[in-house]
């Protein structure tokens, strides 16, 4: 019988979902070898019967954290989609300051109460990545999702084996690409502590990367401070440039509760 | 040598083009770099580039290479992908020339890369003078400037002309779609000795030290704080090998096809700089650090390679130099910063240099040449679960033939979709069949663990330097297995069992984690029966409710109570990698010389032929020149104890 796989989402803007839509003709292949069962991007079907549990979005209240665990007791295998779900996404930058502020900043003062803990929807906003709310099988990093890298870590799953996230350096896949160094035209890339799997689009574009994919197991981020500093970086903007996807690894708890 | 007028010469590149049985590539600008590409006119080729992202390696070792296509839905099914046709390349420079002549010698050494050989000689090089030179290219200090052979043709840009020189028969037949060419004059010729001249003095950056003393300097200086001081900055990116021309590792992975009924076995560069290259499947580093990761890069260049094939393995185009980040990866300043730092005499080499080969692509033939990564099919046999995380093979080769190893030798276990794994044969030589046990570490053991009698795999080898059986006939032996050390210590220590007689006094020492973990418990049950051994068990711990009669603790502790005479006894240590640095200890202790020690030791293996590079312990290639090494031999190799 084939895997059934379910597709949710929490914060995000659903783009690592689109990607997996965006397989066009290879999702025909994918759909001889899993039964999606839910999957609000592409039918409106939907059931609770389901193998594999594929999750989009960060964590963000604690009605949140409740669906997600509900989805984790249905699933034998969850896997975080995308950089919301692996580290909580851009919008982990809020958590630099605490949920009051960033209630008061974004909605005002007008009408507090509407907006206080005692309304569930504005319980307690706070961006937390999937791993930190429930155990996580397989992480598919990245802002969007690579989909054939979506496809590669199916197959693995389907065949027994261990999903393929390579854990080198974006460098690894732009040298091979031939491009031209980011540092050498004046930008200022986070390939070098960023974890590849992407294929480097962004270098290969002419942008420099912003390591949505979060560090590789063991960065040397001594030596990357370092060497922005070398580039005319300051300490502040090393930290602005480190906040942008991977504000997870230097965050300070500010919950504010 | 001859002379095309530039218009001339551009007709020639765009008839070179226009051959549908070439594939024309040149350089070509990237933004302000340049890169060797297709290409599409003569307009396009840039003559004046000082030095390509990339060297022409891609096109002899691509990035990405399938090397074996297989069929999932068939018990074994695999073949050789079609190659791509023949390919001329426009305007490699000297240095690069030097460094494809090291790939020669690199893939055409003991066992010829079959995939290598087939594209080196479906490629013609044309040659080229550099006109602009690199700001960190030291090609004149490396003396790689100008090169005697290993091109088709060979150009030089003068200006309004092009002059011609051939190199081989094939090149002066490309000729054939030159038009104009006429005899150079003297004032040609001296033309080109004075861009010659001023590329190589442009390319001196005060290197000090001489490629013939940057051995010594580097054995000298291998603890020298320089080398961390260094790679503190550096990001282990695994730039500086990736656009190195003379950096060869590979990684060999499996893709499977979203039919999930065939995939391909992939090829694709690596680097030892990268923390991975070195992981093991059951998780050992062996080259955490990275300073001990950039520290061995260096030493390749300038030690391990030309210790190996000759050459120094550096050609000065200054590619690491120039794509470091930090700028950390300039062979002239690190060699200097040596230089200038070594107290000792450092001694000279004779005239090594990046030139000393001695292998020519010229004289391989295609015909014959085996394919190296290509499995052969076989069939297990028996397969029997003997722990929980071991499993128990035989299996026999599908030609029927012995797999003709010697005790201590590893084989490449495929299966397709899951890869290789290098697993220990564990049987005697001779039969028809072999034995392995297999521990659930990965993708592939995994597989394995679910394999049953008539299934099939692919064998590579057998690989590497196993126990030389011949030469400890007479001697008192002493075996000492730490957990799976038993396995490939087995296959020695059965072969001296069924030759008993040849042998002096046998003892054996195994030990493992817990009493559940022994492996082959009917035969260490059957050691207690026979007179003519001495055998001693032990296990670190016992657990509540299992059975155990043997001693508690590490196998070394078993050492002092056998008798044996520690000058007149070779101690055969096999086991994990943490084992051997406290057995030899012991061993040391009771003044055992370290002749009489031998060990067999583990790495990643990946190819088992000494080409991908994971397995190297400094200079020394584990799954060629070991897994089994007289420790006397290995002590003073600084990572193989570490």
């Amino acid at each position: 019988m084939k895997p059934r796989v379910a597709f949710f989402d929490f914060a995000s803007c659903e783009g690592c979902q689109l990607s997996v839509a965006n397989l066009e003709e290879s999702l025909v292949d994918v759909l001889k070898l899993i039964d999606i069962v839910a999957f609000r991007e592409v039918m409106k079907e939907h059931s609770d019967q389901y193998d594999i549990a594929i999750v989009e979005g960060s964590i963000t209240r604690p009605m949140d954290e409740e669906r997600l665990k509900k989805i984790r007791a249905n699933a034998n295998i969850l896997i975080a989609l995308g950089a919301c779900a692996h580290l909580g996404g851009v919008q982990r930058m809020a958590n630099q300051w605490t949920p009051e502020e960033n209630k008061k900043e974004v909605y005002g003062i007008a009408n507090p109460a509407d907006i206080a803990d005692s309304n569930r929807f504005f319980e307690k906003p706070r961006q937390k990545a999937l791993d930190e709310v429930v155990k996580v099988d397989y992480t598919i990093p990245g802002c969007p999702i690579n989909k054939e890298e979506f496809a590669k870590v199916l197959i693995a799953l389907l065949t027994g084996r261990k999903p393929p996230i390579p854990d080198y350096p974006v460098c690894v896949e732009c040298k091979k690409k031939e491009n031209v160094c980011m540092f050498t035209i004046g930008k200022f890339c986070m390939g070098p502590l960023a974890r590849a799997g992407c294929g480097a689009p962004c270098p290969t574009a002419g942008n420099e990367c912003e390591a949505c994919r979060g560090y590789v197991d063991h960065p040397h981020e001594k030596a990357q401070t370092d060497v922005l500093e070398k580039y005319g970086l300051t300490v502040d903007d090393i930290m602005r440039r480190k906040t942008m996807f991977t504000y997870r690894y230097v965050e300070k708890p500010k919950d504010g509760a | 040598m001859k002379i095309l007028m530039k218009e001339d010469f551009k007709a020639f590149v765009n008839a070179l083009i226009g051959d549908p049985s070439l594939d024309t590539v040149g350089v070509k600008a990237k933004g302000q770099k340049f890169v060797f590409d297709s290409l599409d006119s003569a307009d396009e080729l840039r003559l004046d580039y000082d030095v390509t992202i990339l060297p022409p390696k891609k096109y002899f070792l691509p990035q990405y290479e399938t090397i074996v296509e297989f069929d999932m839905s068939q018990p074994f099914s695999a073949k050789r992908p079609e190659y791509p046709r023949k390919r001329v390349i426009i305007g490699v420079h000297p240095y690069d020339i030097a460094a494809i002549r090291q790939m020669d010698s690199y893939f055409l050494d003991t066992d010829i890369t079959e995939a290598y050989l087939r594209r080196r000689k479906n490629t013609l090089i044309i040659g080229s003078d550099v006109i602009t030179v690199s700001p960190t290219a030291f090609f004149g200090d490396m003396k790689t400037g100008e090169v005697k052979s290993g091109y088709d043709l060979f150009i030089t840009d003068l200006g309004d002309r092009v002059s011609f020189e051939v190199g081989t028969e094939e090149g002066e037949r490309l000729l054939r779609h030159a038009a104009n060419l006429k005899d150079s004059t003297p004032v040609d010729l001296q033309k080109r000795k004075a861009k010659r001249n001023s590329a190589n003095g442009k390319a001196m950056r005060g290197l000090m030290a001489k490629p013939n003393v940057w051995h010594d300097l580097l054995e000298k200086n291998f603890e020298s704080i320089v080398w961390k001081n260094q790679s503190d900055k550096c990001l282990a990116c695994g730039t500086c090998t990736l656009v190195c021309p003379t950096c060869f590792c590979y990684d060999i992975n499996d893709e499977i096809n979203l039919t999930l009924k065939s995939g391909e076995r992939v090829r694709t560069w690596d680097g030892c700089l990268l923390r991975q290259f070195t992981v093991i499947s059951t998780g050992e580093v062996f080259r955490e650090d990275i300073v001990d990761r950039y520290r061995h890069r260096f030493h390749r260049k300038g030690r391990y390679l030309p210790d190996r094939l000759g050459f120094v393995a550096c050609v000065g185009c200054g590619r690491c130099s120039s794509q470091c980040v930090p700028d950390i990866a300039d062979p002239v300043k690190m060699m200097n910063m040596l230089f200038e730092s070594s107290e000792h005499v450092i001694a000279e080499d004779g005239d090594r240099d990046a030139h000393s080969v001695s292998i020519d692509a010229k004289n391989f033939d295609l015909e014959g040449t085996i394919s190296l990564h290509m499995p052969k099919p076989a069939t297990i046999i028996r397969a029997e679960k003997v722990t929980e995380k071991e499993m128990f093979f035989e299996i026999e080769m599908d030609d029927h033939k012995p797999l003709g190893h010697q005790p201590g030798q590893f084989v490449e276990v495929s299966l397709f979709g899951s890869g290789e794994a290098p697993i220990s044969v564990s049987s005697p030589p001779g039969g028809n069949t072999f034995e392995l046990v297999v521990r659930k570490a990965g993708d592939l053991t995994n597989k394995l663990h679910l394999m049953k009698a008539g299934d099939k795999v692919g064998i590579r080898g057998p690989f590497g330097k196993g126990f030389d059986a011949e030469a400890l006939k007479k001697k008192n032996l002493l075996f000492i297995a730490g957990g799976l050390g038993i396995v490939p210590m087995r296959s020695l220590f059965n072969h001296v069992l069924n030759n008993r007689p040849d042998y002096g006094e046998v003892t054996v020492l195994y030990g493992c984690k817990e009493p559940c973990e022994m492996l082959f418990k009917d035969e260490v049950a059957a050691w207690g029966q026979r007179k003519d051994i001495t055998h001693l068990l032990t296990v670190d711990k016992c657990p509540d409710g299992e059975c155990w009669e043997g001693d508690i603790g590490v196998v070394g502790k078993l050492i002092p109570k056998v008798k044996f005479d520690p000058k007149h006894t070779i101690v055969i240590l096999v086991g994990p990698p943490v084992f051997y640095k406290f057995v030899i200890r012991d061993l040391k202790k009771l003044e055992v010389p370290d002749e009489n020690i031998i060990v067999s030791l583990e790495r990643r293996m990946k190819c088992g032929v000494g080409k991908c590079g994971h397995c190297q312990m400094s200079g020394v290639y584990v799954c060629k020149d070991g897994p089994v090494f007289n420790y006397k031999e290995i002590k003073d190799n600084k990572e193989a104890f570490k």
